[in-house]
């Protein structure tokens, strides 16, 4: 059977400037999957192409085995594009409804699926206004409501919290994970942390180039803590938490942030032993996490 | 779901139906529909109604007659009511130029607002390029026939009724208008899906004709056989048409025909190869 989504050789330039450079990746159907890297890394040209909006210069990449923009994904791969806008100068309602009547619903259907949509992302009593007189964050929910129209399979969403403030952006968060179970999500952001919380795979690319395609599961997290604390000496800290028994390595990357590494198989309760040893030492904590964060999990590999 | 085949007709034609709801459903459309009636109630009042009168009287016929027959185009006098003559001259000079601007905005608004990217996640390129250019024909066609229909109101209320033949001729005179608006419809749909806004298509569709009127009046300086492809430029075939009377206009359909259709062509291919 072959994979979900799937990149072959994908190349893309822009003039003399190469965008992407030789992308292959194969990706499964199922938890939501990262699209990262820092700007400028082609990211939203990616997307671009897997929408079908961009044809890929070489190379071929494949959505639920069909070339992007086939009519055979019509309906089956929803998108939220970056900075695109509904027409002014009609409401939501009757918008949606023609999508989803191009979708190849009948009236009815449409205009119940263009509510079903307004209500999930909370925008159902603006349904007969128009896109103009809404805030960013209504419009950037109203985009991700017309992506989740019909019963798509795969979902692709380029930044779909950007510019919106926590609120907003949190209620988004929530609402990928409800739909995550009933479609793949494929999610473009520079905010490692929702990626996190969101993600079961991570696509990072730097300069046009694919530097990595891993899974985020049990064992990648295995041997590492990570600890933030309230306040406390630097030195002071380095040296009780070396001291701990299990400890190979202690690194301190952000101001109160420091990254353990231990045995996992030999002491697997070193999380314990660093608890007593903060408190033997009066350092207050606020989190201890097992694992790496993604931002820590980037960093190591964009340092080699 | 429906079938892709059936499925992307289904869609050009749900298309063509949105396009009819931006005119009669969207505040932007009864602002268009507005600003027509009150253009053509000018026109009718004081061109058309002024024309006609004059167009009544004996010795102006003698002398246009004489005009228009040293133009080739003695049949102009020949059309069942002065107003329908009068109607048929300002449409034919007027209404190419009037497509040029009301079917501009085919597909590049929507281009620069991002609003294809929605519709293309649903729909081929192929039935929005069509289903646009479906929808906007079918709204000059309402338009027509309503000036038509007007036109047709005036004489009536002058004359008190109509004959079958003055029917007969508007008919005529909104098939052969539509059929001269066609070609310059497809150049818009043309230029529309070549820039992103509908002044730059406009600009385009204006410096364009120009420079191949430009270049081929200037190749065919050197080279005189070229000046037989002026006889093949959108809107050529209407000196012919103007001289003629009833059906016999319609003899002349073969070449704005085949110009929309090879229009259509080339701006489908620009359409599907565009970046969105």
């Amino acid at each position: 059977m072959s994979a979900f989504i799937q990149a072959t050789n994908l190349r893309k330039s822009f003039g003399s400037k190469l965008v992407l450079d030789d992308i292959n990746f194969e990706l499964p159907a199922g938890e939501p999957i990262a699209l990262i890297g820092p700007n400028g890394a082609g990211k939203t040209t990616l997307f671009s192409i897997m929408c079908g909006y961009l044809k890929p210069d070489t190379g071929d990449i494949k959505l639920l085995g069909h070339t992007p923009g086939s009519r055979a994904l019509f309906g089956r791969v929803g998108a939220l594009p970056q900075d695109a806008l509904f027409d002014p100068n009609f409401s939501l309602l009757s918008q949606l409804s023609f999508f989803a009547q191009l979708q190849g619903m009948n009236k009815a259907r449409a205009d119940a699926d263009a509510m079903r949509v307004l209500t999930l992302v909370d925008l159902a009593d603006c349904a007969k206004q128009k896109a103009t007189s809404l805030s960013h964050g209504m419009k950037k929910r109203l985009s991700i409501a017309q992506a989740l129209l019909g019963e798509p399979e795969l979902v692709l969403l380029d930044e779909p919290t950007a510019g919106l403030d926590p609120m907003n952006a949190l209620q988004i968060r929530q609402l990928i994970a409800k739909m995550a179970e009933q479609a793949t999500f494929v999610i473009s952001s520079h905010n490692l942390f929702e990626l996190e919380k969101l993600c079961g795979t991570i696509l990072y690319l730097e300069h046009g180039k694919l530097v990595q395609q891993r899974t985020l599961n049990a064992k990648v997290h295995q041997g590492f803590l990570t600890l933030t604390l309230e306040q406390g000496d630097s030195a002071q800290v380095l040296k009780a938490l070396a001291l701990v028994s299990g400890v190979h390595k202690v690194d301190s990357q952000q101001k109160n942030e420091y990254l353990i590494w231990f045995d996992a198989d030999l002491a697997p309760d070193t999380d314990l032993a660093v608890l007593q040893a903060l408190r033997s030492q009066g350092l207050r904590y606020k989190s201890l996490q097992r694992g790496q964060s993604l931002e820590q999990q980037l960093f190591a590999v964009a340092n080699g | 779901m429906a079938a892709p085949g059936f499925g992307q007709v289904r869609n050009l034609w749900l298309i063509t139906r949105f396009e009819l709801r931006r005119l009669f459903a969207s505040p932007r459309g009864w602002f268009a529909l507005s600003a027509f009636v009150i253009i053509w109630y000018g026109l009718l009042r004081y061109p058309i109604f002024e024309a006609s009168a004059q167009l009544q009287q004996p010795e102006v016929q003698r002398i246009l007659g004489g005009l228009f027959g040293m133009a080739g185009m003695y049949n102009l006098l020949n059309w069942p009511l002065p107003e329908l003559t009068a109607y048929w001259v300002m449409c034919v000079a007027l209404l190419p130029v009037c497509t040029l601007f009301f079917t501009a905005d085919q597909t590049c608004s929507d281009r620069s607002r991002g609003t294809l990217r929605y519709l293309m996640l649903r729909t081929s390129r192929d039935s929005l390029f069509f289903g646009r250019f479906l929808g906007q024909m079918l709204i000059q066609t309402f338009l027509i026939s309503l000036s038509v229909l007007a036109t047709l109101a005036m004489a009536w209320w002058r004359l008190g009724n109509l004959t079958t033949g003055a029917l007969e001729a508007a008919l005529i005179m909104v098939i052969n208008l539509i059929i001269i608006i066609a070609p310059i419809t497809a150049i818009m749909a043309m230029c529309s899906a070549l820039v992103k806004s509908s002044r730059m298509a406009i600009s385009l569709a204006v410096v364009g004709s120009g420079l191949v009127l430009g270049l081929l009046g200037w190749a065919a300086w050197y080279l005189p056989v070229l000046r037989e492809l002026l006889a093949y430029m959108p809107g050529a075939q209407i000196p012919q048409v103007l001289s003629q009377h009833g059906w016999s206009t319609l003899q002349f359909t073969g070449l704005p025909l085949a110009q929309t259709a090879v229009f259509l062509l080339i701006g489908r291919q620009i359409m599907q190869g565009k970046s969105l």
